[in-house]
């Protein structure tokens, strides 16, 4: 099976360049037949990575062990679960996951643009492919996942083996979130490909108007979701297993996925600049360009070694070869530009500094500022070390205090941004709009304040919360007040109603609001407290309201581990709770540790439970209880905001005309609803 | 002195020496508030993990508290604040041992300065970029002619509903 998966690598590899090749021929040719060969070795190139990914998968199912990749990820013990995890746990499998996440969009596009949109996609075929080629290349000739386990005898002579067994999976690594968490951010890197394709694509084939941006727009937001996804599930990993009560570190692997998801987020609201009025182009295809181009970033800061990360993967010669492609990618991108850049001509008129499409070009400079922040922040260790020969590391409490305003001016513009009206914005409708968020948000400010909230920033970020959650349930209600006039449904079927009418604009609200959520968790990350103790049995620890005292330490013998789990009750007022069994795991076959963290969660805090270990001074078990405030709001607005994104991604409901006066309720005089525009049902909303 | 008095005596000793750890509960802060500050301020040097020594729990490691590497420098910590040090001096004593990758985030000085400068220059910048160019947006904008009924009357149809069509697009989102 192994030299099936690598002779189906080397043939998508010769499929790839095909396509590549024969496309750009075809560009040049229009030749019908040619241009319908190479799309169709794209959807082979596609095939033949799906066949190898399949053969790695199933050599790790079937325990051989003969394969370096296999013997280094599993072992006879880890779980079927685990071993699917296993694909990308190294660096050689994760590679070749990036291909097959690739393929899988790739062979979506080329599926679903088949008979359309003839002239353009040659040209987006043939990025495609050419990104394609570059991943192929690594996972043929540099990182291999199906080498053989060999070493060199005496005579240099390569003498194959099989192992009994392999080296296990990494045990951070073996946690339900962890098989859902890579895919997902994965999913997003590569999802970029595609709205790079079609930009590339349509500034090289001089394509007509805003079309690319139309096309693309779907496949934007499915790359912006997964992305999304995958970091919040990175963020929820890292705090339920690595044990130090945070979710968010500012390492660099975890930086490196923040820094396309900012560009993109940038992108997804520049874009409606150029759809409603034909700005922003040269913008718009540069974000587009910088997003993909820090999703391969991000890929090279985890490979390189370039940058130290706990989570990075092993250093490898890898390097240089990413640099290179960045570098190919860039100068295509310039040259590219540099040449068809009057077609990007825009028309670039405002009526009004208060309008709309100013609050955008803040939003994506504060986007901006933001990237570049986390982005020189993480490389300045290197950049240090060039200038001053001294390697200046950069770490949590620098990123906090650089990100944390601009944090703050982004929610604010979340709230304001919207509610402007397109063109200009009048002083009558900036009260009618903010009158009621603002003394909202001051309220809420000044009750946090007399009760005792003094943090700075968390005040001023809970303020801003209430203002942007207020504006935005006020647009709902002042939709759905109108849609209620005439039919007289409830407000919130109204809201519904309201929602499906216009997809893209209401699941962008709710988007807010799952991000007013994640602000609202972030703010409680100020007033965090742990205690970290030594207990002998029956002794207690006080934190916040909770009282946690250890019943015991069993030890729990499960396949692939032993766990040490600690028996920890919970009372509130004196009254018992709960039990709570945070463990530490000790993996049999890498002899390496893992925690499993106990979480009291609610929407007020978290009660967290960490079994540290038993100190090695007093040798007596060492309970570490954080007690993080507002937390599962950060979950619950993970959630919120994917969900808000699929709201987005649905097609309007089209809506329809009600031939009746507005203050006749449809239930008393139903009337024929016909089909028509959208026009007539839209009044009030902007 | 007898040899009973001496052994009286270095019993006593001991005791004494020993009183602080018997008064001590069992998980008794090991290190001062201040230190746990300083802490905060530079990084765990196990190479294990990227935290900060106070707040380094030392994932995939046996003990997940501080690791015995973290644990040193908040002990040597202790010992400069019990010497009258001031929080500067510390850090001093900490870098001069360590080198410069000990520090969490960047020191304001020197070149390091650059990493707290740039942020906000790229803010400031960026803002009065956007500024001018809004303005200019604002200023290329052609002053449109006073509309009057009877030019009203006089628009011809496809531009009216040219207009329209404009007029729902930007006001779709």
């Amino acid at each position: 099976m192994d030299v099936f998966g690598s002779f189906a690598l080397l043939l998508a590899l010769a499929c790839a360049v095909y396509a590549f090749v024969g496309g750009i021929a075809a560009i040049i040719t229009r030749h019908p037949l040619l241009v319908k060969s190479t799309r169709q070795a794209g959807m082979a190139t596609c095939g033949l990575i799906f066949l190898a990914t399949f053969s790695l998968v199933y050599l790790f199912f079937t325990d051989n062990y003969s394969i370096a990749y296999v013997v280094s990820h599993s072992n006879r013990d880890l779980s079927t679960f685990y071993k699917v995890a296993a694909l990308w746990s190294g660096m050689e499998g994760s590679l070749l996951f990036w291909s097959f996440l690739l393929a899988v969009y790739v062979l979506s596009v080329l599926i679903a643009y088949r008979n359309k949109n003839g002239e353009l996609m040659p040209y987006v075929g043939v990025v495609m492919a050419g990104v394609q080629i570059f991943f192929l290349t690594l996972n043929n000739f540099v990182e291999s996942p199906f080498k053989a386990l060999a070493v060199p005898g005496a005579d240099g002579v390569l003498s194959y083996f099989t192992r009994a067994d392999g080296n296990g999976l990494n045990p951070l690594l073996q946690y339900p979130e962890m098989v859902i968490h890579p895919p997902n951010l994965y999913s997003g890197y590569t999802g970029f490909t595609i709205p790079f394709a079609f930009a590339l694509g349509a500034l090289l084939a001089r394509y007509p108007g805003e079309k690319w941006i139309h096309l693309t727009r779907k496949w934007t937001m499915i790359a912006w979701m997964f992305q999304s996804l995958g970091i919040m599930l990175g963020a929820h990993w890292a705090y339920a297993v690595l044990g130090w009560g945070g979710y968010w570190g500012w390492d660099p692997v975890e930086n490196a996925s923040l820094l396309p998801w900012l560009t993109g987020t940038a992108f997804l609201h520049s874009v409606m600049m150029q759809e409603k009025r034909g700005m922003m182009k040269v913008w718009n295809v540069w974000l587009v360009f910088c997003t993909f181009l820090l999703c391969i970033m991000g890929t090279f800061l985890t490979r390189s070694g370039v940058v130290s990360s706990v989570h990075a993967f092993a250093q490898s010669n890898i390097g240089p070869w990413f640099v290179a492609f960045m570098g190919i990618t860039l100068l295509v991108c310039f040259g590219a530009y540099l040449k068809n850049r009057d077609y990007l001509a825009s028309e670039n008129h405002l009526d009004s500094v208060v309008s709309r499409e100013s609050s955008f070009l803040f939003n994506n400079l504060l986007f901006l500022v933001a990237c570049i922040a986390v982005l020189s922040g993480t490389l300045f260790p290197v950049f240090s070390e060039w200038f001053t020969g001294n390697r200046i590391s950069v770490g949590a409490p620098y990123f906090n205090r650089v990100n944390i305003p601009v944090g703050l001016l982004i929610l604010f513009l979340t709230g304001v941004g919207p509610l402007l009206a397109w063109r200009k914005t009048s002083t009558e409708s900036l009260k009618r709009n903010f009158g009621w968020p603002l003394l909202i948000g001051v309220v809420v400010g000044a009750v946090a304040f007399v009760l005792g909230f003094r943090e700075f920033f968390s005040v001023v970020c809970l303020i801003l919360c209430m203002f942007v959650a207020s504006t935005i349930l006020l647009e709902f209600y002042r939709g759905a007040k109108v849609i209620r006039a005439r039919s007289g449904a409830s407000y919130p079927a109204c809201a519904i109603d309201l929602t499906m009418r216009n997809t893209r604009r209401y699941g962008g609200y709710v988007i807010h609001i799952g991000m007013v959520f994640v602000f609202i968790g972030l703010s409680g990350a100020a007033f965090n407290r742990d205690v970290q103790k030594s207990m002998h049995m029956g002794d207690a620890m006080q934190i916040g309201p909770y009282t946690l005292v250890l019943q015991g330490v069993d030890t729990k013998p499960e396949r692939n581990y032993t766990a040490q789990r600690m028996l920890v009750e919970v009372l509130r007022d004196n009254k018992p709770m709960m039990m709570l069994f945070p463990e530490k795991r000790n993996f049999l076959t890498n002899k390496e540790n893992g925690t499993m963290v106990a979480i009291y969660s609610t929407l007020k805090e978290d009660l967290y439970v960490v079994f540290a270990g038993i100190d090695p001074d007093a040798q007596l078990p060492v309970i570490h209880a954080f007690l993080n405030p507002l937390v599962k709001w950060i979950w619950f607005g993970g959630v919120t905001v994917v969900f808000g994104t699929l709201i987005a991604l649905l097609p309007n409901r089209r809506s329809v005309l009600v031939l009746a006066p507005a203050q006749q309720p449809s239930a008393v005089h139903p009337l024929p609803h016909a089909v028509t525009s959208s026009v007539a049902l839209r009044e009030g909303h902007d | 002195m007898t040899k009973g008095r001496s052994w009286i005596a270095v019993a006593a000793l001991l005791g004494f020496a020993a009183l602080p750890l018997l008064l001590a509960p069992a998980g008794a802060e090991q290190f001062s508030a201040r230190a746990k500050l300083i802490g905060g301020k530079v990084k765990c040097m196990c190479g294990s993990c990227s935290m900060t020594a106070a707040g380094c729990s030392h994932p995939g490691g046996e003990f997940s508290g501080p690791c015995p590497t973290a644990k040193g420098v908040l002990q040597e910590v202790d010992q400069h604040i019990a010497k009258g040090e001031t929080d500067d001096q510390i850090m001093q004593a900490l870098v001069q041992e360590f080198g410069a990758t000990m520090y969490a985030e960047p020191p304001k000085s020197g070149f390091s300065l650059v990493a707290w400068v740039m942020p906000t220059a790229y803010l400031v910048l960026g803002a009065l970029l956007v500024i001018f160019v809004i303005s200019r947006w604002v200023k290329k904008n052609p002053s449109e002619p006073a509309a009057s009924p009877a030019a009203a009357g006089t628009i011809p149809p496809e531009l009216l509903e040219r207009a329209r069509k404009l007029a729902e697009r930007e006001t779709e989102d």
